[in-house]
Protein backbone atom coordinates (compact mmCIF):
# COMPACT_ATOMS: atom_id res chain seq x y z
CA UNK A 1 0.00 0.00 0.00
CA UNK A 2 2.81 2.39 0.96
CA UNK A 3 4.63 1.38 -2.22
CA UNK A 4 2.01 2.89 -4.53
CA UNK A 5 2.29 6.20 -2.71
CA UNK A 6 6.12 6.32 -2.68
CA UNK A 7 7.78 8.32 -5.47
CA UNK A 8 9.88 6.31 -8.04
CA UNK A 9 8.76 3.00 -6.55
CA UNK A 10 8.48 0.18 -9.08
CA UNK A 11 5.18 -1.72 -9.13
CA UNK A 12 4.03 -4.86 -10.94
CA UNK A 13 2.04 -4.85 -14.20
CA UNK A 14 -1.01 -6.24 -12.38
CA UNK A 15 -0.90 -3.41 -9.85
CA UNK A 16 -0.58 -0.86 -12.67
CA UNK A 17 -3.67 -2.30 -14.37
CA UNK A 18 -5.58 -2.35 -11.08
CA UNK A 19 -4.73 1.32 -10.44
CA UNK A 20 -5.88 2.27 -13.97
CA UNK A 21 -9.13 0.32 -13.65
CA UNK A 22 -9.68 1.85 -10.20
CA UNK A 23 -9.35 5.40 -11.55
CA UNK A 24 -11.70 4.62 -14.45
CA UNK A 25 -14.32 3.17 -12.13
CA UNK A 26 -13.98 6.21 -9.85
CA UNK A 27 -14.41 8.54 -12.84
CA UNK A 28 -17.56 6.72 -13.95
CA UNK A 29 -18.96 6.77 -10.40
CA UNK A 30 -18.30 10.52 -10.12
CA UNK A 31 -19.91 11.02 -13.53
CA UNK A 32 -23.03 9.11 -12.52
CA UNK A 33 -23.20 10.72 -9.08
CA UNK A 34 -22.75 14.32 -10.20
CA UNK A 35 -25.24 14.05 -13.03
CA UNK A 36 -27.98 12.16 -11.23
CA UNK A 37 -29.88 15.25 -10.00
CA UNK A 38 -32.23 17.43 -12.01
CA UNK A 39 -29.75 20.31 -12.50
CA UNK A 40 -26.26 19.50 -13.71
CA UNK A 41 -23.69 21.25 -15.84
CA UNK A 42 -22.17 18.11 -17.29
CA UNK A 43 -24.40 15.76 -19.35
CA UNK A 44 -25.36 12.45 -17.78
CA UNK A 45 -24.18 9.12 -19.26
CA UNK A 46 -27.69 8.57 -20.63
CA UNK A 47 -27.61 11.92 -22.45
CA UNK A 48 -24.19 11.11 -23.93
CA UNK A 49 -25.47 7.70 -25.04
CA UNK A 50 -28.45 9.38 -26.72
CA UNK A 51 -25.97 11.79 -28.30
CA UNK A 52 -24.03 8.83 -29.75
CA UNK A 53 -27.14 7.21 -31.26
CA UNK A 54 -28.37 10.54 -32.67
CA UNK A 55 -24.99 11.21 -34.24
CA UNK A 56 -24.92 7.74 -35.73
CA UNK A 57 -28.36 8.22 -37.30
CA UNK A 58 -27.22 11.57 -38.76
CA UNK A 59 -24.31 9.92 -40.59
CA UNK A 60 -21.48 10.06 -38.05
CA UNK A 61 -19.44 7.55 -40.08
CA UNK A 62 -19.52 9.78 -43.17
CA UNK A 63 -18.44 12.78 -41.08
CA UNK A 64 -15.58 10.80 -39.55
CA UNK A 65 -14.53 9.72 -43.04
CA UNK A 66 -14.57 13.36 -44.22
CA UNK A 67 -12.50 14.51 -41.28
CA UNK A 68 -9.97 11.70 -41.74
CA UNK A 69 -9.76 12.46 -45.47
CA UNK A 70 -9.05 16.10 -44.74
CA UNK A 71 -6.52 15.08 -42.09
CA UNK A 72 -4.61 12.73 -44.40
CA UNK A 73 -4.59 15.09 -47.41
CA UNK A 74 -3.31 17.97 -45.24
CA UNK A 75 -0.67 15.86 -43.52
CA UNK A 76 0.50 14.44 -46.85
CA UNK A 77 0.88 17.86 -48.50
CA UNK A 78 2.37 19.50 -45.39
CA UNK A 79 4.88 16.66 -44.98
CA UNK A 80 6.11 17.01 -48.56
CA UNK A 81 6.52 20.79 -48.23
CA UNK A 82 8.14 20.47 -44.77
CA UNK A 83 10.57 17.83 -45.98
CA UNK A 84 11.68 20.16 -48.75
CA UNK A 85 12.37 22.96 -46.26
CA UNK A 86 14.02 20.62 -43.76
CA UNK A 87 16.30 19.02 -46.35
CA UNK A 88 17.17 22.49 -47.66
CA UNK A 89 18.25 23.55 -44.15
CA UNK A 90 21.85 22.23 -44.44
CA UNK A 91 22.32 24.23 -47.67
CA UNK A 92 23.73 27.64 -46.61
CA UNK A 93 21.78 29.62 -49.24
CA UNK A 94 18.42 28.08 -48.26
CA UNK A 95 18.99 27.80 -44.51
CA UNK A 96 17.48 31.22 -43.73
CA UNK A 97 14.30 30.38 -45.66
CA UNK A 98 13.83 27.16 -43.68
CA UNK A 99 14.48 28.97 -40.39
CA UNK A 100 12.02 31.69 -41.44
CA UNK A 101 9.27 29.11 -42.11
CA UNK A 102 9.59 27.78 -38.56
CA UNK A 103 8.94 31.28 -37.14
CA UNK A 104 5.52 31.39 -38.85
CA UNK A 105 4.12 29.03 -36.24
CA UNK A 106 3.70 32.04 -33.95
CA UNK A 107 1.27 33.69 -36.39
CA UNK A 108 -2.37 33.73 -35.31
CA UNK A 109 -4.69 31.28 -37.01
CA UNK A 110 -7.43 33.72 -37.97
CA UNK A 111 -5.29 36.44 -39.57
CA UNK A 112 -3.73 34.17 -42.14
CA UNK A 113 -6.98 32.36 -42.95
CA UNK A 114 -8.39 35.76 -43.94
CA UNK A 115 -5.80 36.04 -46.73
CA UNK A 116 -6.35 32.43 -47.77
CA UNK A 117 -10.07 33.11 -48.23
CA UNK A 118 -9.11 35.93 -50.63
CA UNK A 119 -7.04 33.56 -52.80
CA UNK A 120 -8.99 30.31 -52.53
CA UNK A 121 -12.76 30.40 -52.90
CA UNK A 122 -13.70 26.72 -52.70
CA UNK A 123 -14.44 25.79 -49.05
CA UNK A 124 -12.85 22.33 -49.04
CA UNK A 125 -9.63 23.63 -50.65
CA UNK A 126 -9.61 26.45 -48.15
CA UNK A 127 -9.75 23.97 -45.26
CA UNK A 128 -6.93 21.93 -46.80
CA UNK A 129 -4.60 24.91 -47.35
CA UNK A 130 -5.22 26.52 -43.97
CA UNK A 131 -4.21 23.22 -42.36
CA UNK A 132 -1.28 22.68 -44.75
CA UNK A 133 0.18 26.13 -44.06
CA UNK A 134 -0.05 25.78 -40.30
CA UNK A 135 1.10 22.19 -40.23
CA UNK A 136 4.10 23.00 -42.43
CA UNK A 137 5.43 25.45 -39.86
CA UNK A 138 5.21 22.90 -37.03
CA UNK A 139 6.47 19.94 -39.07
CA UNK A 140 9.42 21.95 -40.45
CA UNK A 141 10.39 22.99 -36.91
CA UNK A 142 10.33 19.39 -35.68
CA UNK A 143 12.17 18.02 -38.72
CA UNK A 144 14.95 20.62 -38.40
CA UNK A 145 15.24 19.70 -34.71
CA UNK A 146 15.73 16.05 -35.77
CA UNK A 147 18.54 17.09 -38.16
CA UNK A 148 20.19 19.25 -35.50
CA UNK A 149 20.20 16.25 -33.15
CA UNK A 150 22.18 14.02 -35.53
CA UNK A 151 25.59 13.41 -33.91
CA UNK A 152 28.64 14.77 -35.78
CA UNK A 153 30.05 11.21 -35.84
CA UNK A 154 27.35 10.15 -38.32
CA UNK A 155 28.36 12.87 -40.78
CA UNK A 156 32.06 12.06 -40.29
CA UNK A 157 31.35 8.38 -40.83
CA UNK A 158 29.68 9.09 -44.18
CA UNK A 159 32.55 11.37 -45.21
CA UNK A 160 35.04 8.66 -44.31
CA UNK A 161 33.25 6.34 -46.74
CA UNK A 162 34.06 8.82 -49.51
CA UNK A 163 30.54 10.27 -49.66
CA UNK A 164 30.37 13.67 -51.29
CA UNK A 165 28.31 16.33 -49.52
CA UNK A 166 25.09 15.41 -51.40
CA UNK A 167 25.57 11.75 -50.56
CA UNK A 168 26.02 12.73 -46.90
CA UNK A 169 22.69 14.57 -47.09
CA UNK A 170 20.97 11.58 -48.69
CA UNK A 171 22.50 8.84 -46.54
CA UNK A 172 22.59 10.52 -43.13
CA UNK A 173 19.63 12.88 -43.22
CA UNK A 174 17.16 11.64 -45.84
CA UNK A 175 17.54 7.85 -45.64
CA UNK A 176 19.09 7.73 -42.18
CA UNK A 177 16.24 9.62 -40.55
CA UNK A 178 13.21 8.57 -42.62
CA UNK A 179 11.69 6.79 -39.62
CA UNK A 180 11.93 10.03 -37.65
CA UNK A 181 9.67 11.70 -40.25
CA UNK A 182 6.89 9.30 -39.29
CA UNK A 183 7.53 9.99 -35.62
CA UNK A 184 7.45 13.74 -36.22
CA UNK A 185 4.07 13.32 -37.95
CA UNK A 186 2.87 11.29 -34.98
CA UNK A 187 4.05 13.88 -32.48
CA UNK A 188 2.37 16.67 -34.41
CA UNK A 189 -0.80 14.64 -34.93
CA UNK A 190 -2.40 15.97 -31.77
CA UNK A 191 -2.03 19.54 -32.97
CA UNK A 192 -3.20 18.53 -36.48
CA UNK A 193 -6.28 16.83 -35.12
CA UNK A 194 -7.06 19.79 -32.85
CA UNK A 195 -6.59 22.30 -35.71
CA UNK A 196 -8.64 20.16 -38.07
CA UNK A 197 -11.73 20.25 -35.87
CA UNK A 198 -11.34 24.02 -35.48
CA UNK A 199 -10.89 24.55 -39.22
CA UNK A 200 -13.95 22.41 -39.97
CA UNK A 201 -16.00 24.56 -37.62
CA UNK A 202 -14.70 27.86 -39.05
CA UNK A 203 -14.93 26.97 -42.74
CA UNK A 204 -17.92 24.76 -43.36
CA UNK A 205 -17.41 22.50 -46.39
CA UNK A 206 -18.13 18.78 -46.53
CA UNK A 207 -19.21 18.24 -42.94
CA UNK A 208 -16.76 16.55 -40.61
CA UNK A 209 -16.47 16.27 -36.83
CA UNK A 210 -15.79 20.00 -36.38
CA UNK A 211 -19.00 20.80 -38.26
CA UNK A 212 -20.95 18.43 -36.00
CA UNK A 213 -19.53 20.05 -32.86
CA UNK A 214 -20.43 23.50 -34.12
CA UNK A 215 -24.02 22.40 -34.83
CA UNK A 216 -24.39 20.75 -31.45
CA UNK A 217 -22.93 23.85 -29.81
CA UNK A 218 -25.58 26.06 -31.38
CA UNK A 219 -28.42 24.10 -29.76
CA UNK A 220 -26.60 23.56 -26.46
CA UNK A 221 -26.84 19.82 -26.97
CA UNK A 222 -24.26 18.91 -24.35
CA UNK A 223 -24.83 15.14 -24.62
CA UNK A 224 -23.90 15.26 -28.30
CA UNK A 225 -20.89 17.52 -27.64
CA UNK A 226 -19.41 15.12 -25.09
CA UNK A 227 -20.17 12.14 -27.35
CA UNK A 228 -18.29 13.92 -30.16
CA UNK A 229 -15.39 14.85 -27.88
CA UNK A 230 -15.07 11.18 -26.91
CA UNK A 231 -15.11 10.14 -30.58
CA UNK A 232 -12.49 12.76 -31.52
CA UNK A 233 -10.27 11.71 -28.61
CA UNK A 234 -10.54 8.01 -29.47
CA UNK A 235 -9.81 8.55 -33.18
CA UNK A 236 -6.80 10.74 -32.27
CA UNK A 237 -5.43 8.09 -29.91
CA UNK A 238 -6.10 5.40 -32.52
CA UNK A 239 -4.19 7.33 -35.19
CA UNK A 240 -1.30 7.90 -32.77
CA UNK A 241 -1.03 4.21 -31.93
CA UNK A 242 -1.49 3.20 -35.60
CA UNK A 243 1.32 5.45 -36.86
CA UNK A 244 3.66 4.32 -34.08
CA UNK A 245 2.93 0.68 -34.94
CA UNK A 246 3.52 1.39 -38.65
CA UNK A 247 6.92 2.97 -37.91
CA UNK A 248 8.04 -0.05 -35.89
CA UNK A 249 6.82 -2.54 -38.49
CA UNK A 250 8.22 -0.76 -41.57
CA UNK A 251 11.55 0.31 -40.03
CA UNK A 252 13.08 -2.56 -38.10
CA UNK A 253 16.08 -0.44 -37.14
CA UNK A 254 13.93 2.28 -35.63
CA UNK A 255 14.32 2.61 -31.88
CA UNK A 256 13.26 6.09 -30.94
CA UNK B 1 63.06 -11.72 -35.13
CA UNK B 2 64.75 -9.91 -38.03
CA UNK B 3 62.84 -7.14 -39.73
CA UNK B 4 63.50 -4.72 -42.53
CA UNK B 5 62.07 -1.28 -43.35
CA UNK B 6 60.73 -0.92 -46.88
CA UNK B 7 58.89 1.97 -48.52
CA UNK B 8 57.27 4.86 -46.68
CA UNK B 9 53.56 4.40 -46.02
CA UNK B 10 52.76 7.52 -43.99
CA UNK B 11 54.60 10.83 -43.93
CA UNK B 12 53.51 13.71 -41.71
CA UNK B 13 55.50 16.94 -41.62
CA UNK B 14 55.04 19.91 -39.29
CA UNK B 15 51.30 19.41 -38.92
CA UNK B 16 49.47 22.15 -37.03
CA UNK B 17 45.78 22.61 -36.28
CA UNK B 18 44.09 25.46 -34.48
CA UNK B 19 40.69 27.10 -34.09
CA UNK B 20 40.42 30.88 -33.97
CA UNK B 21 43.44 31.95 -31.91
CA UNK B 22 43.93 28.64 -30.11
CA UNK B 23 46.54 26.20 -31.32
CA UNK B 24 45.50 22.61 -30.59
CA UNK B 25 48.41 20.68 -32.10
CA UNK B 26 51.65 21.97 -33.58
CA UNK B 27 54.73 20.69 -35.39
CA UNK B 28 53.75 17.04 -35.53
CA UNK B 29 56.09 15.09 -37.78
CA UNK B 30 56.39 11.35 -38.25
CA UNK B 31 57.36 8.75 -40.80
CA UNK B 32 56.01 5.21 -40.84
CA UNK B 33 57.45 2.61 -43.19
CA UNK B 34 56.35 -0.79 -44.33
CA UNK B 35 58.04 -3.42 -42.21
CA UNK B 36 58.81 -6.88 -43.52
CA UNK B 37 59.71 -9.72 -41.20
CA UNK B 38 61.82 -12.68 -42.06
CA UNK B 39 59.73 -15.83 -42.39
CA UNK B 40 56.40 -14.03 -41.95
CA UNK B 41 54.07 -13.60 -44.95
CA UNK B 42 52.28 -10.47 -43.82
CA UNK B 43 53.10 -7.88 -41.20
CA UNK B 44 50.75 -4.96 -40.99
CA UNK B 45 51.82 -1.85 -39.12
CA UNK B 46 50.23 -1.04 -35.77
CA UNK B 47 50.93 2.41 -34.34
CA UNK B 48 49.66 3.66 -30.98
CA UNK B 49 49.20 7.20 -29.77
CA UNK B 50 49.03 7.75 -26.05
CA UNK B 51 48.74 10.89 -24.01
CA UNK B 52 46.70 12.52 -21.32
CA UNK B 53 43.21 13.85 -22.08
CA UNK B 54 43.05 17.18 -23.87
CA UNK B 55 46.47 16.85 -25.51
CA UNK B 56 45.07 16.79 -29.05
CA UNK B 57 45.01 13.11 -29.96
CA UNK B 58 41.49 13.25 -31.44
CA UNK B 59 42.28 16.50 -33.26
CA UNK B 60 45.40 14.90 -34.72
CA UNK B 61 43.36 11.90 -35.89
CA UNK B 62 40.71 14.12 -37.47
CA UNK B 63 43.40 16.12 -39.28
CA UNK B 64 45.12 12.94 -40.36
CA UNK B 65 41.92 11.58 -41.88
CA UNK B 66 41.05 14.86 -43.57
CA UNK B 67 37.99 15.55 -41.42
CA UNK B 68 39.25 18.93 -40.26
CA UNK B 69 41.44 21.40 -42.14
CA UNK B 70 45.04 21.91 -41.05
CA UNK B 71 46.69 25.30 -40.53
CA UNK B 72 50.00 24.10 -41.90
CA UNK B 73 51.92 20.94 -42.64
CA UNK B 74 51.85 18.04 -45.00
CA UNK B 75 50.26 14.58 -44.81
CA UNK B 76 51.29 12.08 -47.47
CA UNK B 77 50.36 8.42 -47.81
CA UNK B 78 51.55 5.70 -50.17
CA UNK B 79 49.63 5.87 -53.44
CA UNK B 80 48.76 2.23 -54.05
CA UNK B 81 47.26 2.93 -57.46
CA UNK B 82 50.63 4.22 -58.68
CA UNK B 83 53.01 1.33 -59.18
CA UNK B 84 56.13 3.56 -59.02
CA UNK B 85 58.22 2.84 -55.92
CA UNK B 86 57.59 5.31 -53.08
CA UNK B 87 54.75 7.03 -54.99
CA UNK B 88 52.86 9.23 -52.54
CA UNK B 89 49.73 11.36 -52.50
CA UNK B 90 48.24 13.98 -50.22
CA UNK B 91 45.51 12.72 -47.92
CA UNK B 92 41.93 13.48 -48.94
CA UNK B 93 38.72 12.81 -46.98
CA UNK B 94 38.14 9.05 -47.08
CA UNK B 95 41.69 7.95 -47.97
CA UNK B 96 42.34 7.01 -44.36
CA UNK B 97 39.50 5.14 -42.66
CA UNK B 98 38.33 6.38 -39.29
CA UNK B 99 36.50 4.38 -36.65
CA UNK B 100 35.25 6.48 -33.75
CA UNK B 101 34.70 5.42 -30.15
CA UNK B 102 31.01 4.69 -30.78
CA UNK B 103 31.67 2.52 -33.87
CA UNK B 104 29.23 4.62 -35.89
CA UNK B 105 27.47 2.83 -38.75
CA UNK B 106 24.59 3.78 -41.04
CA UNK B 107 21.56 3.04 -38.86
CA UNK B 108 19.38 2.22 -41.89
CA UNK B 109 21.71 -0.32 -43.50
CA UNK B 110 22.19 -3.97 -42.61
CA UNK B 111 25.77 -5.26 -42.29
CA UNK B 112 25.75 -6.55 -45.88
CA UNK B 113 24.21 -3.35 -47.24
CA UNK B 114 26.78 -1.25 -45.36
CA UNK B 115 29.70 -3.27 -46.70
CA UNK B 116 28.28 -3.14 -50.22
CA UNK B 117 27.98 0.63 -49.91
CA UNK B 118 31.60 0.96 -48.81
CA UNK B 119 32.68 -0.98 -51.91
CA UNK B 120 30.62 1.17 -54.29
CA UNK B 121 33.61 3.15 -55.57
CA UNK B 122 35.82 0.14 -56.27
CA UNK B 123 36.21 -1.34 -59.74
CA UNK B 124 35.00 -4.77 -58.62
CA UNK B 125 32.01 -6.36 -60.35
CA UNK B 126 28.87 -7.07 -58.34
CA UNK B 127 29.74 -10.77 -58.11
CA UNK B 128 33.25 -9.96 -56.92
CA UNK B 129 31.87 -7.54 -54.33
CA UNK B 130 29.45 -10.19 -53.03
CA UNK B 131 32.28 -12.70 -52.89
CA UNK B 132 34.57 -10.31 -51.02
CA UNK B 133 31.84 -9.44 -48.52
CA UNK B 134 31.09 -13.12 -47.98
CA UNK B 135 34.77 -13.89 -47.36
CA UNK B 136 35.21 -11.08 -44.85
CA UNK B 137 31.97 -11.90 -43.03
CA UNK B 138 33.19 -15.47 -42.59
CA UNK B 139 36.73 -14.54 -41.60
CA UNK B 140 35.62 -11.88 -39.13
CA UNK B 141 32.86 -14.05 -37.59
CA UNK B 142 29.97 -11.93 -38.80
CA UNK B 143 28.15 -14.49 -40.97
CA UNK B 144 25.18 -14.66 -38.59
CA UNK B 145 24.85 -10.87 -38.57
CA UNK B 146 24.81 -10.22 -42.29
CA UNK B 147 21.16 -9.15 -42.33
CA UNK B 148 21.17 -7.36 -38.99
CA UNK B 149 20.91 -3.61 -38.45
CA UNK B 150 23.42 -1.81 -36.18
CA UNK B 151 20.90 -1.65 -33.31
CA UNK B 152 20.72 -5.46 -33.40
CA UNK B 153 24.51 -5.97 -33.14
CA UNK B 154 26.71 -6.36 -30.07
CA UNK B 155 29.52 -3.85 -29.40
CA UNK B 156 32.14 -6.21 -30.80
CA UNK B 157 30.10 -6.97 -33.93
CA UNK B 158 29.54 -3.27 -34.54
CA UNK B 159 33.23 -2.58 -34.18
CA UNK B 160 34.23 -5.34 -36.59
CA UNK B 161 31.66 -4.15 -39.13
CA UNK B 162 32.96 -0.57 -38.80
CA UNK B 163 36.56 -1.72 -39.33
CA UNK B 164 35.76 -3.83 -42.42
CA UNK B 165 33.67 -0.99 -43.84
CA UNK B 166 36.59 1.45 -43.50
CA UNK B 167 39.04 -1.14 -44.80
CA UNK B 168 36.92 -1.63 -47.95
CA UNK B 169 36.57 2.06 -48.57
CA UNK B 170 39.96 3.50 -47.57
CA UNK B 171 43.45 2.88 -48.88
CA UNK B 172 44.60 0.34 -46.30
CA UNK B 173 44.96 2.91 -43.51
CA UNK B 174 42.69 2.79 -40.50
CA UNK B 175 42.59 5.16 -37.58
CA UNK B 176 40.74 4.06 -34.44
CA UNK B 177 40.00 6.63 -31.76
CA UNK B 178 40.16 4.90 -28.39
CA UNK B 179 38.84 1.54 -29.60
CA UNK B 180 39.14 0.00 -26.13
CA UNK B 181 37.36 2.61 -24.08
CA UNK B 182 34.39 1.27 -22.18
CA UNK B 183 34.83 -2.32 -23.41
CA UNK B 184 34.68 -5.39 -21.19
CA UNK B 185 37.42 -8.06 -21.21
CA UNK B 186 35.64 -10.13 -23.87
CA UNK B 187 35.21 -7.22 -26.22
CA UNK B 188 38.84 -6.14 -25.75
CA UNK B 189 39.88 -9.61 -26.87
CA UNK B 190 37.64 -9.26 -29.93
CA UNK B 191 39.26 -5.93 -30.85
CA UNK B 192 42.71 -7.47 -30.40
CA UNK B 193 41.66 -10.23 -32.79
CA UNK B 194 40.53 -7.56 -35.29
CA UNK B 195 44.00 -5.98 -35.12
CA UNK B 196 45.55 -9.38 -35.74
CA UNK B 197 43.28 -9.99 -38.73
CA UNK B 198 44.10 -6.57 -40.15
CA UNK B 199 47.83 -7.22 -39.83
CA UNK B 200 47.56 -10.61 -41.46
CA UNK B 201 45.32 -9.59 -44.36
CA UNK B 202 47.75 -7.21 -46.10
CA UNK B 203 51.39 -6.21 -45.84
CA UNK B 204 50.49 -2.54 -46.25
CA UNK B 205 47.61 -2.41 -43.75
CA UNK B 206 48.39 0.31 -41.25
CA UNK B 207 46.39 0.60 -38.05
CA UNK B 208 46.74 3.76 -35.99
CA UNK B 209 44.96 3.91 -32.65
CA UNK B 210 44.82 5.92 -29.47
CA UNK B 211 44.41 4.50 -26.00
CA UNK B 212 44.79 5.29 -22.33
CA UNK B 213 45.79 1.69 -21.64
CA UNK B 214 49.60 1.70 -21.90
CA UNK B 215 49.94 -2.06 -21.48
CA UNK B 216 47.56 -2.67 -24.38
CA UNK B 217 49.48 -0.18 -26.51
CA UNK B 218 52.74 -2.01 -25.77
CA UNK B 219 51.12 -5.39 -26.45
CA UNK B 220 49.65 -4.43 -29.80
CA UNK B 221 51.73 -1.65 -31.33
CA UNK B 222 55.15 -1.65 -32.93
CA UNK B 223 55.54 2.10 -32.59
CA UNK B 224 54.20 4.22 -29.73
CA UNK B 225 54.00 7.99 -29.88
CA UNK B 226 53.35 10.08 -26.78
CA UNK B 227 51.40 13.24 -27.44
CA UNK B 228 51.66 15.90 -24.78
CA UNK B 229 52.31 19.56 -24.07
CA UNK B 230 56.03 20.19 -24.74
CA UNK B 231 58.37 22.15 -22.49
CA UNK B 232 60.42 24.60 -24.53
CA UNK B 233 63.13 26.71 -22.88
CA UNK B 234 61.73 25.80 -19.49
CA UNK B 235 58.20 26.92 -20.38
CA UNK B 236 55.35 24.43 -20.74
CA UNK B 237 53.46 25.15 -23.95
CA UNK B 238 49.69 24.79 -24.32
CA UNK B 239 49.53 22.82 -27.55
CA UNK B 240 49.94 19.12 -28.26
CA UNK B 241 52.85 17.60 -30.11
CA UNK B 242 54.83 14.37 -30.17
CA UNK B 243 57.00 14.43 -27.06
CA UNK B 244 58.35 10.89 -27.31
CA UNK B 245 58.54 8.03 -29.77
CA UNK B 246 59.23 4.39 -28.97
CA UNK B 247 59.99 1.95 -31.78
CA UNK B 248 59.39 -1.40 -30.17
CA UNK B 249 60.82 -3.23 -33.19
CA UNK B 250 64.21 -1.57 -32.81
CA UNK B 251 64.02 -2.02 -29.05
CA UNK B 252 63.48 -5.75 -29.59
CA UNK B 253 60.12 -5.67 -27.80
CA UNK B 254 57.76 -6.31 -30.70
CA UNK B 255 56.18 -9.67 -31.55
CA UNK B 256 57.20 -11.25 -28.24
CA UNK B 257 55.54 -12.13 -24.95
CA UNK B 258 55.18 -9.56 -22.19
CA UNK B 259 58.31 -9.40 -20.01
CA UNK B 260 60.17 -7.08 -17.59
CA UNK B 261 61.42 -4.90 -20.42
CA UNK B 262 57.82 -4.17 -21.43
CA UNK B 263 57.07 -3.20 -17.85
CA UNK B 264 60.04 -0.81 -17.81
CA UNK B 265 58.85 0.73 -21.06
CA UNK B 266 55.36 1.11 -19.63
CA UNK B 267 56.77 3.07 -16.67
CA UNK B 268 58.85 5.23 -18.99
CA UNK B 269 55.81 6.04 -21.16
CA UNK B 270 53.69 6.89 -18.11
CA UNK B 271 56.51 9.19 -16.91
CA UNK B 272 56.58 10.94 -20.30
CA UNK B 273 52.81 11.36 -20.19
CA UNK B 274 52.89 12.82 -16.71
CA UNK B 275 55.51 15.45 -17.49
CA UNK B 276 53.77 16.59 -20.64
Amino acid sequence: MIKILTPFEKISKLNKTLILVGWLVLLIIIWFATTSGEKHLFPSPAQVLTGFSDLYREGLVVHIFNSLKLCFISIFLATIISLFFAYAWPIPLLKSISEFITKFRFLPFTGLSFYITMVIHEARMMQVWILVIFLTTFLTTSLIAVIKDIPQEEFDHAKMLKCNRWEVLVQVIILGRIDYVIDVIRQNLAITWMMLVTVESIVVASGGLGFLIKNSDKFMNTGRIIALQIIILLIGLGLDAGINYLRKVVFRYSKI
Amino acid sequence: MKHEYKETLLYVENLSVGYDDTIIIKDISLIEKDVVREGVDCTGQVIAFVGRSGRGKSTFFKALTGLIPTNSGKILIRDFENKEPNAAKSVCEGDIGFVDQKYTLFRHKTVTEALKFSLRKTTLSNTEKDQKIKEYLKEWGLENCKDKYPNELSGGQRQRTAIIEQLFSSDQFIVLDEPFSGLDVGNIEEVKKSFELLGKSSESNTVIFSTHDIELAIELAQTIYVIGHPTINGKKENYGTIVAKYDLRDMGLSWKDYCDDHLKLSKEIIHQMMIS
